[in-house]
């Protein structure tokens, strides 16, 4: 707008003078472009300060600089020595290398990003100001954030009904407990299947740069194995894991556990196989997993693969002698548009060291996230009723899976598969080479179509099928089956 | 019959499936019923590693161990190697017997609990050309039976009670590390009159908890074990029978395991001769009746 009098505000661009002024316009157009007009100043403004900065760090970034202390405000939870711990690390790399400028920006932004790698801070500011130590030496700063931290108390209680089973449960979560970004946890939940179980788990970081965790678990609960083997199975064990790394750049966890297994509860009709299994078992044993999974999304991948290897050794005191080997893996390739090709295969071997296997160990196979139309641990050696479990499997499934037509954005999704498995006890007297040929040349195999539908976080299918070929031993699904459950085949 | 039912092409459709079939998949060690078979707990570990002694350690299964022997069963076969729980509503004795050709073979035969085992006996016996059901049991007459309940109690409540106080108790320990539920019978319930609670009536307290005496449970005990050796004197089984009855089974289970017991216990026995010299005979009997599974 020109001012009446002639006279021009500074900067008032020459080429259109009026700035694109709407002419004849109504108030409310007038006033848009008064506003989009400010705006777009603000941000001329703004990047041309942001240009500045940029230019006055560039042209300085080799000019010396040291940082004379790091200070962290506003953590009244947090331990000193756990800051130490997290930061000095940061700091001795500095120390050890040039210093300038450019590498106290460097160093802020990892001691930010490591402060935030904690989570126990909701909000962190940084700020380099003049050092504030009067022995500093010239030119040299202090390098100071500004946190505010999370709550640290967490309580929920919920009480959940369905799919014939009521369930409360009650969960209690301290963060930072120690002021060491250690998590405490505590879950209880009493249900009419799964009838009591209970949890408490210390988490705590033992690496200066927070990848390595240390876990340390307490649990207890009771699983109603009525539906295959006639019985409950009562478990109270400690575990202590550490873990390294991420799944998607591949996760390792070595775990010790100590473990209490009682099997007991039969029914009246419980096989005599599966009651000589009756009594009370230690385990004590040692494993190693590694995870890799760069799917794109865990219950429908379109793409990329999931691997998964567990190591077992149980042995170290207690009743249960064994070495076990588990594999697992996923892969998931687009076709055509809207259809994906899913593979997925698991296998597992079982070998005793001098004791004989226990009923707690032992592999179960079969059922809806197993091989379908099979019924649950419906495969392998049976007694009666009840799946004993076997000491070697391995189970393959292929899936088509597609969006409905006209619908991709629906979280259904249909799929048709084929299905093969096979659990067997291992015969000592033969090679493990004949061993596993004659696991693999008798496959029980099932095909069907059904239904996915995306129940964040858990995969739900429904599924019409059939076995095509079974043992006289296998417990057999013909027709409808639904499934539910966070890893399928 | 099910509210659905499967349309008829459907079932027609599903009888073709699965198009083929493999052998089933046994599980391993499983071993056909070759004789009855009775699960107990194990005997006792002695010194000897190479105990041959198949003689129970729990007084209920070495009831029924003797029960067996002493009504004249044969070739019955012992196995100790299975946990309490895996009974018959968690509890042992069981009898494994073959169905006898009920089922198609191989076949592990069926598992009876401990109170059907007198009918299969009376079975057993006839079967053998034995003399089978007996509505006196064994004993003289109807009198002889009615005091045998009688001596069953004593020997089932202040005998049975000292028995237990005379265990060492499991400490606090053990007792959260042992995750079977355990369904022994409460203490009180064996103690007549029943034990007074902890707390006084007087107090402001509600009344909780036992009080039990065990100088009282000793002393009733020791008449309970004086008043046995009259009624035993010189006879050959208990009550002047004949034969063995179940009350003698029930005599010898519980003086065999008072005679592995604590000095306390085993004194009120040991000073008795007949009682004694009648259990080391019952013994002998018992002993030979059994062999340990192959």
């Amino acid at each position: 707008m020109e001012d009446p009098k002639g006279l021009k505000p500074p900067l008032q661009p020459s080429k259109s003078p009026k700035d694109q002024e709407p002419v004849d316009a109504d108030l409310e157009r007038l006033r848009k472009w008064q506003e989009e007009r400010i705006q777009r100043r603000l941000r001329g403004e703004y990047e041309s300060a942001v240009i500045h900065l940029s230019e006055v760090i560039n042209n300085n970034l080799e000019s010396p600089l040291t940082i004379s202390s790091v200070r962290v405000e506003g953590t009244p939870n947090t331990r000193k020595s756990f800051l130490g711990f997290v930061i000095n690390p940061t700091l001795s790399s500095f120390s050890a290398g040039p210093q300038n400028f450019e590498s106290v920006l460097h160093t802020t932004r990892e001691i930010s990003h490591r402060l935030r790698e904690t989570d126990i801070y909701k909000t962190l500011q940084v700020r380099i100001e003049q050092a504030r130590d009067a022995l500093a030496q010239d030119g040299s700063v202090d390098v100071v954030f500004k946190a505010q931290e999370r709550g640290r108390f967490y309580l929920n209680t919920s009480t959940e009904l369905g799919n014939a089973e009521g369930n409360a449960s009650a969960t209690a979560r301290i963060r930072n407990v120690f002021g060491g970004a250690e998590t405490l946890e505590a879950n209880l939940s009493m249900g009419t299947k799964t009838r009591r179980s209970f949890r408490a788990s210390l988490e705590a970081p033992i690496s200066p740069d927070l990848k390595t965790r240390g876990e340390l678990t307490l649990y207890g609960l009771e699983r109603d194995n009525t539906g295959f083997a006639s019985s409950y199975e009562t478990l109270r064990g400690l575990k202590a894991a550490v873990r390294n790394g991420t799944p998607r750049w591949g996760m390792h966890e070595v775990t010790y556990e100590a473990i209490l297994r009682h099997v007991g509860g039969f029914t009246p009709t419980a096989s005599i196989g599966i009651r000589e299994c009756a009594g009370q078992t230690f385990k004590s044993a040692v494993s190693h997993s590694w995870t890799l999974d760069t799917r794109d999304d865990r219950i429908t991948a379109t793409r990329g693969h999931y691997t998964k290897i567990l190591n077992e050794l149980a042995g170290f005191g207690g009743d249960a002698a064994f070495y076990k080997s588990e594999a697992e893996a996923q892969i998931s390739r687009p076709i055509f548009p809207g259809s994906t090709l899913a593979f997925a295969a698991r296998t597992g071997f079982l070998w005793s060291l001098g004791k004989p296997v226990l009923f707690s160990d032992r592999f179960q196979a079969g059922g809806p996230i197993s091989v379908r139309m099979f019924k649950a641990n419906g495969l392998g050696p049976r007694d009666g009723s009840d799946s004993l479990g076997g000491d070697m499997y391995w189970s393959a499934g292929i899936s088509l899976i597609s969006d409905i037509p006209r619908k991709p954005h629906w979280p259904v999704k249909t799929h048709l598969f084929v299905n093969a498995g096979r659990l067997d006890n291992i015969d000592k007297s033969r090679s493990i080479a004949d061993n596993i040929t004659d696991a693999l040349r008798r496959p029980s195999v099932s095909a069907g179509l059904g239904l996915i539908y995306r129940f964040d976080p858990v995969r739900v299918e429904v599924n019409f099928g059939v076995p095509l070929v079974a043992n006289r031993s296998d417990g057999t699904r013909k027709g409808l089956q639904v499934g539910m459950g966070l890893e399928f085949l | 019959m099910s509210v659905f039912q499967l349309p008829a092409p459907l079932r027609s459709f599903f009888v073709h499936f699965p198009l083929h079939t493999y052998d089933p998949i046994l599980p391993k060690n499983k071993k056909q019923t070759t004789a009855p078979t009775l699960w107990i707990a194990p005997p006792r570990t002695g010194l000897d590693p190479d105990n041959t002694d198949l003689l129970s350690s729990d007084v209920k299964c070495l009831k029924w161990q003797a029960y067996l022997a002493l009504r004249g069963v044969t070739g019955v076969q012992v196995r100790y190697d299975v946990a309490p729980d895996g009974g018959i509503d968690g509890r042992l004795p069981n009898l494994q017997v073959s169905l006898e050709g009920r089922v198609a073979s191989p076949e592990d035969g069926e598992l009876l609990a401990a109170h059907l085992i007198p009918t299969w006996v009376d079975g057993w016996l006839e079967r053998h050309g034995k003399k089978g059901a007996d509505p006196l049991e064994g004993h003289l007459d109807q009198a002889a039976k009615d005091e045998s309940t009688a001596w069953v109690a004593l020997l089932e409540g202040q005998i049975h009670a000292a028995l237990v106080l005379a265990q060492p108790t499991s400490s606090y320990i053990s007792s959260l590390l042992n995750l079977s539920a355990g369904n022994s019978r409460p203490f009180n319930s064996l103690l007549n009159p029943p034990p007074a609670p902890f707390t006084g009536l007087t107090s402001l307290v509600p009344p909780s908890g036992t009080r039990i005496a065990p100088s009282l449970v000793y002393a009733q005990y020791s008449d309970a074990i004086g008043a046995l050796s009259e009624r035993l004197g010189t006879d050959k089984w208990f009550l002047g029978s004949e034969s063995p009855t179940a009350l003698d089974a029930l005599v010898f289970a519980y003086l065999h395991i008072i005679l592995h017991s604590k000095e306390d216990v085993r004194i009120e026995v040991t000073r008795r001769v007949n009682l004694v010299a009648w259990e080391w005979r019952v013994r002998g009997l018992v002993r030979s009746a059994f062999t340990k599974i192959a």
